[in-house]
């Protein structure tokens, strides 16, 4: 339960105005840092909601699909250029990205990823790699503005750093490939 | 409901969910990016120009609603100190000007570059940086804006935005702008596109109109 209250603390703070607005005034922060701590708020919290209706989760999210599913379109959507603009120019958007990151992603993701198979895994972090390192393609490649609430050189930085989030889940991957997993249960 | 209907279920559920959300935050898959939801938007709605004042090149005054008064305006936004966007747009919006007939230029049509830098872009500037894109100043004037409010307001309506940045630049996005003859924006163009530009242009031309 211990968890749940730091994860409680954690979404109070990133929801104070003054450190949305630190966060969200820097690109790569802003997707790279504010949103996945968002996620690990829901994550921690997740535990809290598991004890409190362990029937729902084992029922509608029994082998783990459904909510990995959840969480993989919940992120997907944050990584839509405009979803990151929109958040700072509406504020139902902004609104919307508090909870959805947190609550749809966090918990779903806390909730299935021990359900999941090793290929299950596997196909979400290939999914992930693939999706990041075409973020990156497109945002260090675009000669125009993407987001217009930021510049083009943050644009690339943002580029730049989920290409090395990329290269390390493929480096992950490739291991499990190369080497031998029973050396080290 | 066995469990395998259940997780069934759920997925199905999740699954539209995600279909309505990536639906609804794209205008049905057609804008990913702000800029591409922001033409849709104002090729959808036509919104009518705010009125703004303008000082020319030639130093001459003039409402903009007076300027285009019953005929259609070919805008651009710019700043004479940009290096990077603004002379290739001025260039492709000097070939525009080429591509369309002879006879409807001044009469049907003008154009005009607008600069959102008006402490720096005097009339002495302009005059000086139209003659790098054979702009005459007459049925083609660059101008910048009299009132920091008023220029605000029209790259509001247009949905212009410009960043300044620690250099004396401005960041900002470009296209070619079409208004109509009762002052509504009609089309936003790309203003890669010289030749799809122009042909748009010739066919509101051709049909006639508002």
């Amino acid at each position: 339960m211990k968890q749940a209250v730091y994860g409680l603390l954690l979404y109070l703070f990133l929801l104070l105005p003054p450190v949305a607005d630190l966060l969200e005034s820097i690109m790569i922060v802003h997707m790279h840092m504010q949103m996945p701590l968002l996620v690990a708020a829901g994550f921690l919290m997740g535990r809290f909601l598991q004890n409190k209706f362990p029937l729902f989760f084992e029922k509608w999210n029994h082998n783990g699909v459904p909510g990995i599913v959840l969480f993989v379109i919940i992120w997907s959507y944050w990584m839509i250029p405009r979803a990151m603009d929109e958040a700072l120019t509406f504020q139902t958007v902004e609104w919307f990205k508090f909870f959805s990151l947190p609550f749809l992603a966090g918990v779903s993701l806390r909730d299935s990823w021990k359900k999941l198979t090793n290929a299950g895994k596997n196909s979400v972090l290939i999914y992930a790699a693939a999706m990041l390192l075409f973020m990156a393609f497109l945002y260090i490649g675009a000669d125009e503005q993407i987001c217009n609430n930021y510049l083009e050189i943050e644009q690339q930085t943002l580029g730049w750093g989920s290409l090395a989030i990329g290269v390390c889940i493929v480096i992950y991957l490739l291991q499990l490939l190369f080497i031998d997993q029973s050396e080290f249960r | 409901m066995s469990i395998h209907q259940r997780t069934l279920l759920s997925l199905v559920v999740i699954i539209l969910f995600g279909g309505v959300l990536f639906y609804l935050s794209t205008d049905g898959f057609r804008a990913f990016t702000s800029e591409s939801a922001r033409t849709l938007d104002l090729m959808e709605n036509n919104p009518p120009l705010p009125p703004v004042t303008l000082q020319d090149s030639e130093f001459r005054t003039f409402d903009l609603d007076e300027f285009s008064e019953d005929k259609y305006v070919f805008m651009t936004f710019m700043y004479t100190n940009c290096a990077t966007v603004c002379p290739q747009m001025e260039m492709n919006m000097a070939e525009v000007y080429e591509l369309i007939p002879p006879e409807s230029i001044g009469k049907d049509i003008v154009f005009l570059s607008i600069s959102f830098d008006p402490t720096r872009d005097d009339p002495e500037t302009l005059a000086k940086y139209r003659t790098y894109y054979g702009s005459d100043g007459e049925t083609w004037r660059m101008a910048r804006a009299q009132d920091q409010e008023e220029l605000d307001s029209l790259l509001h309506t247009l949905g212009v935005i410009v960043i300044p940045d620690e250099y004396g630049n401005f960041q900002h996005n470009a296209a070619f702008y079409l208004v109509g003859k009762t002052g509504r924006l009609l089309d936003v163009l790309d203003f890669t596109e010289i030749e799809e530009a122009a042909a748009a242009v010739n066919a509101v031309l051709a049909k006639g109109g508002e």
